[in-house]
């Protein structure tokens, strides 16, 4: 009798247990900032395990029924899909999502790093606004794209991002030097530089006199068509027929001029060539 | 001869058997990495720049290559599979993940991966692409060998991906709530 008794006052004491903990639910939060902070309200009574999967984040902690769960802000840092789980006997759960911050960074890239002068679609920059927690923003903002040089303006636009990215695209400037870029986004501004070199040498001139081996030749200064000067390393290419002899000799320029010499005593016709540019043609007689 | 037959046929039925178990305990050792990963790309909506035949070929590849990582790292709570499909924040983030699953004893499975991926901007210099993925797949919840949460996941994905030396990484991926 007495154990009959114990018997259905246990399953009765397991009942009302069950019952409690089946109680459980949970409620997320419709909406969150990332870093903010946040609470999930739970239901029931009793102990849970409380799980959170994230993006950055898979943790698990003893928790209370009924109570809050409190999320940290660094629980909440990176946007995205979270599942929130409490599990006591059985599991429930509710996802929620994170959405980024504020913009705080620009990522702006920027090509090439150096460029000829006078170029079409030469130079394009594309900008991606982050938060402080490296999300991307994807809400349409205002990217100022600035392209300067010597600090006269060279280029300016204004790009609404759409999917989290501002682009442009824009022909180098007249003059060789550096333009400075800037995308700036609020008080947000990042800064990258591309180096305008002179573009391929226009009017290329050579002058030449005999020595005691054979020919001293030297370019003017060699300029593009814009007048500025031809970037030192670019090679100049002397060709010397003498007779049926043919002698060559690739100079670098340096400070502007490309030197070479070239040995031989008889009467020899000089030409010059650069890329594509060819220059003046020279005589020189025999020694 | 004809022991030696009835010989025959028991090796033959314990061979068959030992296939059939063979089979099934591959069956169940099966794991969400070993699944395949279906990705379909579409580039119509790619710009400005015109996404070339190779570039498409080594996205397929390398995006497929990701989310299978993705899946083993998961499941076996290792950070080594992130370790080429992706890099900056995005590696960090998966990582921090895989960390933490081997302090709170969590597992995830991602199975049957389905993901249609669209391009969505690509650089004029070919230095990074967007796109947006609609990823669908089986969710497994697990904690000591049981599992505690199962669901039919369709999830929206923001991705950046940049080429590297011999591949294109994950530099960002950022699931949405929708495109």
């Amino acid at each position: 009798m007495l154990r009959t008794f114990l018997i259905l006052a246990s399953l009765a004491f397991s009942a009302a247990t069950v019952g409690l903990s089946a109680a459980q639910d949970i409620r997320v939060p419709s909406s969150i900032a990332a870093g903010d902070e946040a609470t999930i309200s739970t239901t029931g009574s009793g102990k849970a395990t409380f799980y959170l999967i994230g993006p950055s984040v898979s943790r698990k902690n003893d928790v209370n029924l009924g109570e809050e769960i409190k999320l940290q802000p660094r629980d909440v840092q990176i946007a995205g899909n979270y599942l929130a789980l409490v599990c006591s006997g059985e599991c429930r759960s509710a996802n929620f999502y994170v959405s980024p911050a504020k913009p705080a960074a620009l990522t702006f890239l920027v090509h090439p790093s150096r460029v000829p002068v006078a170029q079409g679609d030469a130079i394009s920059g594309v900008a991606f606004p982050f938060d402080q927690f490296h999300n991307l923003v994807l809400a349409p903002l205002t990217v100022n794209f600035q392209l300067s040089v010597s600090n006269s303006a060279m280029f300016s636009r204004q790009v609404k991002t759409q999917d989290g990215a501002a682009w442009f695209r824009t022909s180098s400037g007249k003059s060789a030097g550096a333009v400075q870029a800037i995308a700036t986004l609020n008080d947000v501004s990042t800064r990258r530089a591309v180096q305008q070199v002179a573009s391929d040498p226009c009017n290329l001139r050579i002058k030449g006199e005999r020595t005691k081996t054979g020919l001293l030749l030297e370019t003017e200064p060699v300029h593009d068509c814009g007048g500025n000067i031809v970037p030192d390393g670019t090679i100049v290419t002397f060709t010397a027929n003498e007779g049926d002899t043919r002698s060559t000799v690739d100079a670098p320029i340096k400070k502007g001029i490309a030197r070479a010499q070239i040995s031989g005593t008889a009467a020899a016709t000089i030409s010059v060539a650069s890329g594509v540019v060819i220059g003046n043609e020279l005589r020189i007689g025999a020694k | 001869m004809q022991s030696a037959s009835k010989i025959l046929s028991y090796s033959n039925s314990r061979r068959g058997a030992a296939v059939v178990a063979l089979v099934l305990a591959c069956g169940f050792m099966l794991s969400a990495a070993d699944t395949p990963v279906n990705v379909q790309l579409n580039l119509k909506k790619a710009g400005p720049r015109q996404v070339e035949s190779l570039t498409e070929q080594a996205i397929l590849r390398d995006y497929r290559l990701a989310w299978t990582s993705i899946a083993q790292a998961f499941e076996t709570s290792s950070a080594d599979p992130l370790e080429g499909p992706f890099a900056g924040e995005a590696k960090k983030q998966l990582v921090d993940v895989a960390i933490q699953q081997q302090q709170s004893g969590l597992s995830q499975r991602y199975l049957n991966q389905t993901h249609h991926l669209d391009a969505v901007f690509y650089a004029p210099e070919g230095d990074v692409m967007e796109l947006h993925d609609t990823a669908e797949f089986q969710l497994e919840v697990s904690t000591g060998g049981k599992i505690i949460h199962q669901e039919h996941i369709v999830q929206h994905y923001v991705v950046l991906m940049t080429p590297a030396a011999d591949r294109w990484v994950i530099r960002h991926l950022q699931a949405v709530p929708q495109f």
